[in-house]
């Protein structure tokens, strides 16, 4: 049934987009998108019903059962979301990393659990085959999760964390194929997936050429030879199925072996790239829900005598936390996009997203605690989905990376940028920060473990000299972009000086610190790419410099910086979107979805 | 940069002038002298981490105007077998030149 969904998809019969031409191409993919997110969630209902399973009631009652809402993972499988993860040569249709993003987007909104739980897992299993595998696994794996199974990614061993090059589960090579030893620990539907992707040490030698990504299907390994581990009861996304699996001199054949053997390490960093900045932006969701929610309250509660809006701190707060959601989406989007645009230069970029977004998000539920009060604390009624959503976050901090990991995928890359990058290349192609533009299919085998260059910082340094310079929120952006400059040029002074001993994992706070500050001005200038891509564009909001500046403003800050007031009019604009699209039930992200209810 | 920039051209260095290039440079990563960096011992062994041994490369990029594969100290993973493969590389670069 769910090939049947995915060949009758809203993408048609498979005419690869790049087929068809200019504004022709970019309305037919736009609007195909569009009918398939406004389906799914026409299908996810209303979610103030308390008797639509899938509304906030229905959702909290399936957490604290700890069990992804039943409603959910059928409506998932009618809708056949496992196909959004299949590219569509292999008959899926995922043919765009920020579309599926989009799509996954609807999910989080709802339940971090169930895109986690039912999905996200399988993706990044699936990235591992679609990267190295060969053309029989590709196509075994299509019609596995075409046929709605679920696959997990087993790379995690407790005792040696982001530290996977440490890892001790085994794969052996005997005449034939391999056998399996140890235990994969914390792995997402061990207990029901079809297949496994297992990250192994296929040689006793130390480095980064001794282990293999190996994908076992569970029907073909000897029962007798593996357990499944006792589930883990978790903090947050309590309804995923986190258990483990424990094999013992388990064989699994020759075929099972993804892209070459000593492959894994590369493979692992290639497939990150895709991941990482792909699942802190469909987390973006959970944010947008949280924030409608404080939202709701603080226009519908009298406190001295009028609504919590009013109070200019509330008002102040979710301006910002409007703010901080169209930054980490602006990052994300510019992220995902350059996976297609400028797949050479990911390896930064997808871990500069996968170590701030997943921050900022968190950093931005504590704010709206704040507004929402002593209601955050239940964990019931109208407001209870929030302190789900404020547990469930978190795990994008910790699962698949953390962010010291991410950071030390920055560090050693730092000086490289710093010496040949910076203030020397070409700036980004301007569809980079355009949400809708067209994009051809994901070039899997053109990402690169390192990068040269940064197209992204240049797209700032160039962008300098033709800022618009009329407005008083113009003359803002203005100001705030030369900081931002200075910034860089700071960056650069600073990484030219680290020690080789501070280009490593064992680097010092500081190197780290250099990390952050490189990410926060990544952010900037993805902010500014966006707003830059939306002048003269269709949409009234991102076009205006206030929200940009006020963006620029919070990062500015962030950074350390003390930048002037920014002009009045940019607080009363950002505040005034904050409430339209409230009213008018519109996503906060840069896509103004319409939603359902 | 603390280390010395050579000044054999690429065409002088032999395997051992290089290795101790490289071991100068590593010990710099690791905080330890170069007389602690044994050639045959692999890099892995000392922490060297993948993604640092991926910097490495852009280091000797830097210093002798040479374009590796990124992942050359993973696959040459000891200071003898990475100044042997990068040996080899200068002399396919100036070969033409003589």
């Amino acid at each position: 049934m769910l090939r049947e969904t995915a060949a009758r998809g809203p993408r048609g019969a498979g005419v690869p987009a790049d087929r068809a031409a200019g504004p022709a191409r970019r309305t037919a993919q736009e609007s195909a998108v569009r009918a398939r997110i406004a389906d799914l969630e026409k299908r996810f209902g209303d979610p103030d019903d308390p008797a639509n399973p899938l509304g906030a009631a229905g959702l909290l009652a399936a957490d604290e059962a700890g069990e992804l809402p039943a409603a959910g993972e059928q409506l998932l499988d009618d809708f056949g979301l496992n196909a959004e993860f299949v590219p569509t040569g292999l008959g899926g249709r995922l043919d765009r990393l920020d579309t599926l993003v989009r799509v996954m987007r609807q999910v989080f909104r709802r339940d971090v659990a169930l895109g986690l739980g039912y999905g996200v897992t399988s993706f990044m299993a699936a990235v591992n085959v679609w990267t190295a595998g060969n053309e029989q696994q590709r196509r075994r794996l299509s019609e596995l999760l075409l046929d709605g199974s679920k696959v997990s990614i087993a790379y995690h061993e407790l005792p040696h964390g982001n530290d996977f090059v440490r890892n001790e589960f085994r794969a052996d090579p005997v005449p034939g194929g391999y056998r399996l030893n140890g235990r994969k620990e914390v792995i997402n539907n061990a207990d029901r997936a079809a297949a496994f992707a297992l990250f192994s040490r296929t040689d006793d030698g130390p480095g980064s050429r001794s282990h293999s990504v190996l994908l076992a299907e569970r029907d073909q390994l000897d029962p007798e030879r593996f357990s499944v581990l006792p589930r883990y009861s978790a903090v947050g996304v309590r309804g995923c199925r986190l258990s483990g699996l424990d094999f013992t001199d388990c064989p699994v054949p020759d075929s099972a072996l993804v892209g070459a053997t000593g492959q894994g390490v590369e493979l692992a960093l290639r497939s990150f790239q895709i991941t990482r900045s792909a699942i802190p932006s469909m987390a973006v969701g959970a944010l947008d829900t949280s924030l409608r929610t404080v939202v709701r309250f603080a226009v519908g509660r009298q406190l001295y005598r009028r609504p919590v809006m009013e109070i200019p701190h509330a008002a102040a707060t979710l301006g910002g936390v409007f703010l901080d959601l169209l930054i980490c989406d602006s990052m994300a989007t510019v992220g995902t996009r350059a996976v297609h645009l400028l797949p050479d230069e990911t390896s930064v970029y997808a871990a500069a997203v996968k170590y701030l977004v997943p921050r900022m998000l968190t950093d931005t539920m504590y704010d709206l605690s704040i507004v929402l009060g002593a209601r955050f604390y239940v964990r019931e009624g109208e407001f209870g989905l929030f302190q789900k959503h404020v547990r469930d976050l978190p795990v994008l901090s910790l699962g698949h990376a953390g962010s010291a990991a991410c950071q030390a995928t920055i560090i050693p890359q730092l000086s490289r940028l710093a010496r040949r990058a910076w203030f020397a290349g070409d700036e980004a192609p301007p569809e980079l920060f355009r949400p809708r533009e067209p994009l051809s299919g994901i070039a899997f085998d053109a990402l690169t473990l390192a990068s040269g260059k940064d197209s992204l910082s240049a797209s700032l340094v160039a962008a300098v000299d033709g800022l618009p310079s009329g407005s008083p929120e113009e003359l803002a952006v203005q100001a705030l972009v030369m900081r931002m400059l200075d910034q860089l040029r700071q960056l650069q002074e600073d990484s030219l000086s680290l020690s080789p001993l501070d280009r490593t994992a064992l680097a010092s706070p500081a190197s780290f610190a250099l990390a952050d500050r490189y990410a926060v001005f990544l952010a900037a200038a993805s902010v500014l790419g966006v707003w830059r891509g939306a002048r003269g564009g269709d949409d009234p909001f991102l076009a205006d410099p206030a929200w940009v500046a006020a963006a620029l403003h919070r990062l500015a800050r962030r950074l350390g910086q003390r930048p002037a007031d920014l002009p009045p009019g940019c607080e009363g604009r950002v505040h005034e979107e904050v409430l339209r699209r409230f009213h008018e039930r519109r996503s906060y992200d840069l896509y103004d979805t319409p939603l359902a209810g | 940069m603390s280390v010395p920039a050579t000044d054999r051209t690429r065409a002088e260095h032999t395997v051992e002038s290089m290795s101790s290039w490289l071991a100068d440079r590593i010990a710099l990563y690791l905080k330890r002298t170069p007389s602690e960096i044994v050639p045959t011992v692999p890099l892995a062994e000392y922490g060297l981490d993948s993604v640092a041994a991926l910097s490495l490369c852009g280091d000797i990029e830097e210093d002798f105007d040479l374009v590796l594969e990124p992942t050359v100290a993973w696959d040459y993973p000891t200071v003898e077998a990475l100044a042997g493969h990068i040996v080899e590389e200068f002399g396919a670069l100036e070969g033409g030149d003589r």
